[in-house]
């Protein structure tokens, strides 16, 4: 092969060819005119480190793939409903927990409002569902309430919404790992001490799953999430038939009070509001789809409308479902000898107490709760991905690692949420305070934005559909407020927290604004060649090849070169200057003598002092710093090298009128 | 009997003229190689005149040269299939392919006959089909490519 070509003979005499190299095919793909797309070895690292990294970031999340690999990684109804709902449909599994929690304090009598009251929060949780379908459909490149008050409401209120989901989706992650770890302990008292440990090695591992790509981490989800609705549906069936055809009830037990350990209440409007705030922790979650929209395979608004009606369907089902088998058979949670939830209770009740289905039903409990956290990893750095488009958050966030995944986001939200089960010391109760009350800020400026897009809109059914948006708004904004009450004082460190994200949003975007203006080049300008003189200054260490090849370069860019040597020995610089004179000629030398030894600082003086004498009448020129450099073959031996270009990089960058040239010098060349 | 568990071919080479039915012709060959692991490489041939020496640089500096090999790359890729693309330079096309796939030891030639639209419209078969049935030592396909709709 002679450059690039390789002659061949034929089978007959005279029947010669020319095989043509293509250097370029191994690394890239011409796909239109001047258009080049690189293939996978081109993102190959280069170097044995980087190489080592490609192999273990392999390992642990697969193949890298590619952009147009994307749509096959979009979710399908089925995957999507177990991947966005696990947060919502597990909230069935305590939510009924949380109601009754606060019924207990009125006595046997308030208890039997538990169904009321599930039914009204079912009834809030369609208002909610509705309007975020009508969200998916009218806002289909993702979002939620972010999307939909920023269209409707503008920057600041926008920025409420989406400071109060991340919030959401961090708590999502860090409540549920907490509350499938208290179930493993639960099980095996003995890991109570390791419940940090076991909440941080599981938020890692899920954090794996969610970095290798969302069809696999749909697959990790979807079989849980599955069998725990298909159990927990069977289980209502066999109890509501056992309720109205056979007649199977208990009533609840009057000692019951004795384990609350509070002052009854009277059963009245502010206890079954609070107890209706309580429960309404079962619609966290339900943002989450109206936020993942682009994940979903094409039409991916309708799509994404149809899993959220069936999501809203199913958690409603399962959490009316719970709470009306809890009331008819007289179950209540139970702390004392043992803490007993109420699913689990009815659970035995309906499969039969140390029965298989029983403990399966548990076993699948406790996994969904687990893996409820992955829906706060589905969501939030999505959520940060569009943030950051709006220059509202870093660029990086943005960015899509190896699996198309959103890496930055996931990484972050995986080292915030294991942070907080550190801090709480992985106790889901002093994390709670911190839960819901984002979420239903949130979803009040969703809904009011909703009212404000009908307002202006007006399509036709607008009036029906302002309606329930109005109607959900005013739910939710009164059960924001409640929550916000009855939680206090911690739920009030999220109203501090808001505040904060938006200025610290608010002040990224100021910053990325300022830095564009910077940059900004008007259209209507053409730009012609270079019109300012140029001239290269070299400081160099003596002569070696690497000094003269730095010179060679020089010399090409500039008509005016000079090179400057800086030594602390007058007669060391003689003797330097006539050998430059000897092996350089035409490159004239500045011997700058440094009687206090320092280098760095002399050369940027006599930079400075050449920009000082240059005729103030003319343009100042560009002064192009040329640095030589020696390369090292071992990343080890770099540190020998180099230390002081490094240091007179850092004195000179960012300097007015001067550039800086790296000629590094290979010793294989 | 047997015949039918036999591969229709092992290794083959398509011909690439640069024309719309490139892909077409890639695309089907590479269909059937799938199934059956073929081997397949895809030839473009330019063709140099006598007035420059037969090694001059020509084609490797042509962009519209490698996006014919690149694109049947691409097609190929979708297929899940390799393609080895090679790019010669010759004096005569059909004589460069028959030496090639005799080289590789090709049990399949695969070549494209593209429907010229002007004269009224025409399969304008050349001089390099009609070598390449003649001398190639190996079963050889010709593609023909449809007539469009809109000719009588």
């Amino acid at each position: 092969m002679i450059g690039g070509r390789q002659p061949l003979r034929g089978r007959k005499l005279g029947d010669r060819r020319v095989r043509v190299e293509r250097p370029h095919a191994a690394y890239f793909r011409w796909t239109g005119k001047g258009v080049m797309t690189a293939k996978a070895a081109a993102s190959t690292p280069t170097t044995g480190a980087g190489r080592a990294w490609a192999a273990v970031r392999r390992f642990f999340l697969g193949r890298p793939l590619a952009s147009v690999e994307e749509l096959g990684e979009r979710l399908s109804k089925k995957k999507a409903l177990a991947i966005f709902s696990s947060d919502s449909i597990s909230s069935s599994a305590y939510a009924t927990d949380e109601i009754l929690r606060v019924l207990v304090l009125g006595g046997v009598a308030a208890l039997a409002f538990g169904l009321e009251v599930s039914i009204a929060i079912a009834v809030l949780l369609i208002a909610v569902a509705i309007s975020y379908r009508q969200v998916c459909l009218a806002y289909p490149t993702g979002g939620g309430s972010y999307s939909v008050s920023k269209r409707n409401f503008g920057r600041n209120v926008s920025l409420i919404a989406a400071s109060a989901l991340l919030i959401d989706y961090v708590m999502t992650v860090a409540v549920s790992t907490t509350s499938a770890v208290e179930q493993i302990t639960s099980a095996v008292p003995a890991l109570a001490d390791q419940r940090v440990l076991i909440g941080v090695a599981a938020i890692a591992l899920i954090t794996i799953g969610n970095l290798r790509g969302l069809r696999e981490a749909g697959n990790i989800f979807a079989i849980p999430t599955y069998v725990f609705i298909g159990s927990s549906l069977l289980m209502i069936a066999i109890g509501t038939y056992r309720i109205v055809i056979g007649g199977e009830r208990d009533e609840f037990q009057p000692e019951l009070l004795d384990q609350v350990g509070a002052i009854p209440e009277q059963v009245g409007v502010l206890l079954l509001l609070r107890a209706f705030a309580a429960g309404a922790v079962a619609l966290t979650g339900t943002e989450a789809i109206a936020t993942g929209v682009p994940a979903f395979q094409p039409p991916e608004s309708k799509n994404a409308a149809t899993t959220l009606a069936v999501m809203a369907a199913l958690l409603g089902t399962l959490f009316v479902g719970i709470t009306f088998l809890a009331v008819n058979f007289g179950i209540t949670q139970l702390e004392f000898p043992e803490t007993q939830t109420v699913i689990s209770q009815v659970a035995r009740r309906v499969y039969g107490d140390g029965s298989i289905p029983f403990y399966l039903f548990q076993s699948f409990t406790a996994l969904l709760l687990f893996l409820a956290a992955n829906t706060g990893f589905n969501a939030l750095p999505r959520l940060l991905a569009i943030l950051a488009g709006d220059s509202h958050m870093p660029r990086q966030f943005g960015l899509r690692g190896d699996r198309l995944a959103f890496s930055y986001g996931i990484v972050v939200l995986a080292v915030v949420a294991s942070a907080l089960i550190v801090f709480f010391n992985g106790e889901t109760y002093l994390l709670i305070p911190l839960y819901a009350v984002g979420v239903f800020i949130d979803f009040t400026i969703s809904q009011a934005g909703m009212i404000r897009h009908w307002l202006r809109e007006r399509p036709p059914g607008w009036q029906r559909r302002l309606a329930i948006n109005a109607f959900g708004c005013a739910l939710t904004a009164i059960v924001a407020v409640v929550v916000t009450v009855a939680k206090a004082p911690t739920s009030l460190i999220v109203l501090v927290l808001i505040p904060s994200l938006v200025m610290l949003m608010l002040t990224i975007r100021r910053q990325y604004e300022k830095q564009a203006q910077e940059l900004h080049v008007r259209e209507d300008v053409v730009f012609g060649g270079a019109h300012r003189e140029q001239r290269a200054v070299l400081p160099v260490n003596g002569i070696n090849r690497a000094v003269v090849q730095a010179v060679t370069f020089a010399r090409t860019i500039a008509d005016d070169v000079r090179a400057v040597y800086i030594t602390e020995d007058a007669d060391e610089g003689e003797a330097m200057r006539r050998r430059w004179e000897r092996q350089l000629p035409g490159v004239p030398l500045v011997i700058v003598e440094s009687p206090y030894r320092a280098i760095v600082e002399p050369f940027v003086a006599y930079l400075d002092v050449l920009a000082e004498t240059w005729p103030p009448d003319r343009e100042a020129p560009v002064t192009i710093v040329v640095l030589p450099e020696y390369v090292a073959k071992r990343w080890w031996d770099r540190v020998l090298y180099n230390q002081t270009a490094k240091r007179l990089k850092a004195a000179i960058v960012g300097r007015e009128n001067t550039v800086i040239a790296d000629v590094p010098y290979r010793r294989d060349h | 009997m047997s015949e039918s568990h036999t591969p229709v071919f092992r290794r083959a080479v398509v011909a690439l003229a640069g024309e719309p039915g490139d892909e077409r012709i890639v695309r089907l060959v590479s269909e059937l190689a799938r199934p059956i692991h073929g081997e397949l490489a895809a030839v473009h041939v330019v063709e140099v005149g006598w007035s420059l020496p037969l090694d001059a640089d020509i084609a490797g500096r042509s962009e519209e040269v490698q996006r014919i090999l690149d694109n049947a790359e691409s097609v190929a890729e979708e297929s899940k299939v390799r393609l080895e693309s090679v790019l010669l330079q010759a004096r005569d096309v059909g004589a460069a392919l028959v030496d090639e796939a005799t080289e590789r030891q090709a049990d399949l030639l695969v070549l494209g006959l593209p429907y010229r639209k002007r004269f009224g419209g025409d399969f304008a078969i050349g001089r390099t089909i009609p070598y390449v049935l003649k001398n190639a030592p190996c079963a050889v396909w010709v593609v023909r490519e449809p007539i469009p709709e809109d000719q009588p």
